[in-house]
């Protein structure tokens, strides 16, 4: 047949009146997605999977890549001191700090008993606990304890026992060797991170700590990489404003200072200024968890350790850097 | 000249239909996939479930910076389930918590929170941890909410928390298989020996063991006979409850849960102290006891409670910033 326009003008418009009648028929026909859907979404599963088991390579990555750096000359020794005393939960908390610290990479724990001899709790719990540990004792002198009727923060705890280890690791030690400080009480809650957060301290590292103070969290401000400020409401005027637990020194630098100390006669919440102010100024502090905006460790008090104190508050401006966590509580 | 014009023509009228075909070539309406391939119902061994209205299982293997031991396909499996709420101290609970969980084999952690929505803290934190886990919620109604400001009374609480948990594993899991293992409450303020958790795993039906602070003692404690059976409990709250026993002091084993599907935890009309009787009567007797930790004789959890912190430096209208995740 001869390729006329009218002939195929006639096959186009059959071959569509048959489309068109094909689709009118097939409208309003229940139409089997579900197979197709389901494929789908399982090809989302299929990336979604694919997505984390990528995302957990390279976080161990990451965390083996921090490694080597440090693994070279060995990873310093993290050295926590907890003084201690015998009360019906001391057994619960030293237990519950264990199962932390068994997750601590070269970690050492000295653990200081207020009491003149070292009781058998604490040396079979040490003994059992598959930690590498030192373990001393010291009474604190009558005047200086606490009486029953006493509030908690009347005098300060735990100064002669943490003074008693700082001299052992003085005694015991080398300069040479390279280690991080870290005053641990026994009822504060401690994040594996922190410990990462220590490891590379030089000099004196900072950081926020939750449920202090009065407040949610006090922490060092930090302008540029450097400490500039602390940001509390208690007695914000103190040389060093924050919690034992906010800071960690470097085992060198106390090695090289034999004579720095926490003083037993120091006012009401300098007692981490009376150590520090022998050791290092606020421009030397190194701060930690992202310039000090991720809160490291929270404390949560046991009935009579009460690290807070209510004493009016005093609005301080306070500068942020660098960038912030975003969650809302409830 | 006609040959070219007539190839021209041609040409013309093939390209459109050509068109055509590839692009239906590509885009197919009709379904031409075969074989239909169901969504994968995850076995025991796989690592979390999220489940909330509508929303497909994720499966996450996270592990940051420690990893729990490698599960074990012989060893049964302990699911622990948390009711939590939140205020400030709830992520410092659930950090110690995690840091104790990550020690034990084959755990398998169901968290259940107070809320009207998951919360991006519990979400991450969970995630990060690098533990199996379950993140549920459910609110509970007003009058039973757990405030911050109200004293710790004998009102029951975290009841439905624990109801979804049991109901999740109810769901989960095929009662005519019932995977090896055992359910535990744990609260989310007391503390737990790694010790405890290996004497729980084989429970058979429920098993005690003595806990510490609970009931205004040093300890409470099942009463042993020689025999090595249960006979009576040594306390001095209300001795008379069926089971005068801590939620903290029992492990129930998930055959039981799954083979008493109405066994849970009753809301209405239960006195203080009554709340782990209203579970227990349902899933066993007395006899059926298994005495744990040498026979009731070693403390391996505390009962302990963490004081609230004092906040008043916060003043009315806040202090610190609200962003930072506390």
């Amino acid at each position: 047949m001869k390729v006329k326009l009218k002939n195929v003008f006639v096959v186009y418009f059959l071959v569509s009146v048959i489309g068109l009648m094909y689709a009118l028929l097939q409208l309003g026909q229940p139409c089997d997605c579900s197979q197709h859907l389901r494929s789908a979404s399982d090809l989302m599963h299929g990336k979604d999977k694919k997505i984390s088991q990528l995302l957990s390579e390279v976080k161990r990555l990451q965390v083996r890549g921090k490694g080597p750096e440090l693994e070279g000359q060995a990873l310093p020794i993290i050295y926590a001191i907890t003084p201690t005393y015998a009360r019906l939960v001391q057994k619960a908390e030293l237990v519950r700090m264990s199962q932390t610290f068994l997750h601590v990479k070269n970690f050492h724990w000295i653990v200081v008993e207020d009491s003149p001899v070292k009781t058998q709790l604490v040396s079979e719990l040490l003994a059992q606990s598959g930690l590498r540990f030192t373990h001393l004792h010291t009474e604190t002198p009558k005047e200086q304890k606490l009486k029953e009727s006493d509030p908690n923060w009347l005098k300060p705890r735990g100064v002669e026992q943490r003074n008693l280890a700082l001299q052992w690791l003085r005694e015991n030690r080398e300069l040479s060797e390279e280690g991080v400080v870290y005053f641990a009480d026994d009822d504060n809650t401690y994040s594996l991170r922190l410990f990462d957060e220590i490891r590379s301290t030089k000099r004196v590292s900072v950081w926020p700590v939750g449920l202090v103070g009065g407040l949610r969290f006090e922490r060092p401000l930090v302008e540029k990489g450097r400490v500039v400020g602390f940001y509390t409401a208690w007695k914000p005027n103190r040389p060093f404003p924050m919690d034992m637990a906010g800071f960690a020194i470097a085992l060198q630098l106390l090695l090289a200072n034999r004579e720095a100390r926490f003083d037993m006669l120091a006012e009401r919440g300098y007692l981490e200024s009376s150590l520090l102010q022998s050791l290092v100024s606020i421009e030397e502090l190194e701060p930690r968890a992202d310039n000090c905006t991720k809160v490291r460790r929270g404390t949560g008090s046991q009935d009579s350790w009460v690290l807070s104190m209510v004493l009016g508050v005093q609005w301080i401006k306070w500068v942020r850097a660098g960038d912030q966590d975003s969650w809302v509580l409830g | 000249m006609l040959r070219r014009r007539n190839l021209l023509t041609t040409l013309l009228i093939v390209l459109p239909w050509a068109l055509l075909l590839t692009l239906w070539h590509q885009y197919p309406a009709t379904p031409r996939f075969n074989g239909t391939s169901p969504l994968r119902e995850e076995g025991l061994p796989s690592c979390s479930w999220q489940q909330a209205s509508g929303v497909a299982p994720k499966v996450i293997q996270n592990y940051v910076y420690s990893r729990p031991p490698p599960w074990s396909d012989t060893l049964p499996t302990i699911f622990i389930i948390t009711p939590t709420y939140t205020r400030p101290v709830q992520k410092a609970e659930l950090t110690r918590l995690a840091n104790t969980f990550l020690h034990v084999q084959n755990l398998h952690w169901v968290v259940v929170e107070d809320s009207p929505r998951r919360t991006n803290l519990v979400s991450n934190l969970l995630e990060k941890a690098g533990l199996n886990f379950t993140h549920l919620n459910v609110e509970s109604p007003q009058s039973l909410k757990m405030n911050g400001s109200r004293i710790p009374s004998h009102k029951p609480r975290g009841t439905l928390q624990r109801n979804l948990g049991l109901h999740w594993l109810r769901d989960s899991f095929n009662k005519t298989q019932p995977p090896e293992g055992v359910v535990y409450f744990a609260d989310d303020d007391n503390t737990y020996s790694l010790e405890l958790f290996e004497e729980m795993r084989y429970t058979r039906r429920v098993s005690v063991w003595p806990v510490a602070f609970a009931g205004g003692l040093r300890y409470e404690s099942p009463i042993v006979s020689p025999a090595g059976k249960v006979v009576g409990w040594k306390v001095v709250f209300d001795p008379n409850r069926p089971f005068a026993i801590d939620m903290a002091g029992f492990a129930v084993s998930i055959r039981l849960i799954l083979e008493r599907p109405q066994a849970t935890f009753k809301l209405e009309g239960i006195k203080g102290g009554y709340q782990e009787s209203s579970l227990l009567k349902d899933l066993v007797t007395m006899d059926g006891l298994e005495p744990k930790a040498a026979n009731c004789t070693k403390v391996l959890v505390w009962h302990t409670r963490t004081e609230r912190p004092m906040l008043g430096n916060e003043g009315k209208h806040g202090f610190s910033d609200l962003r930072m995740e506390v």
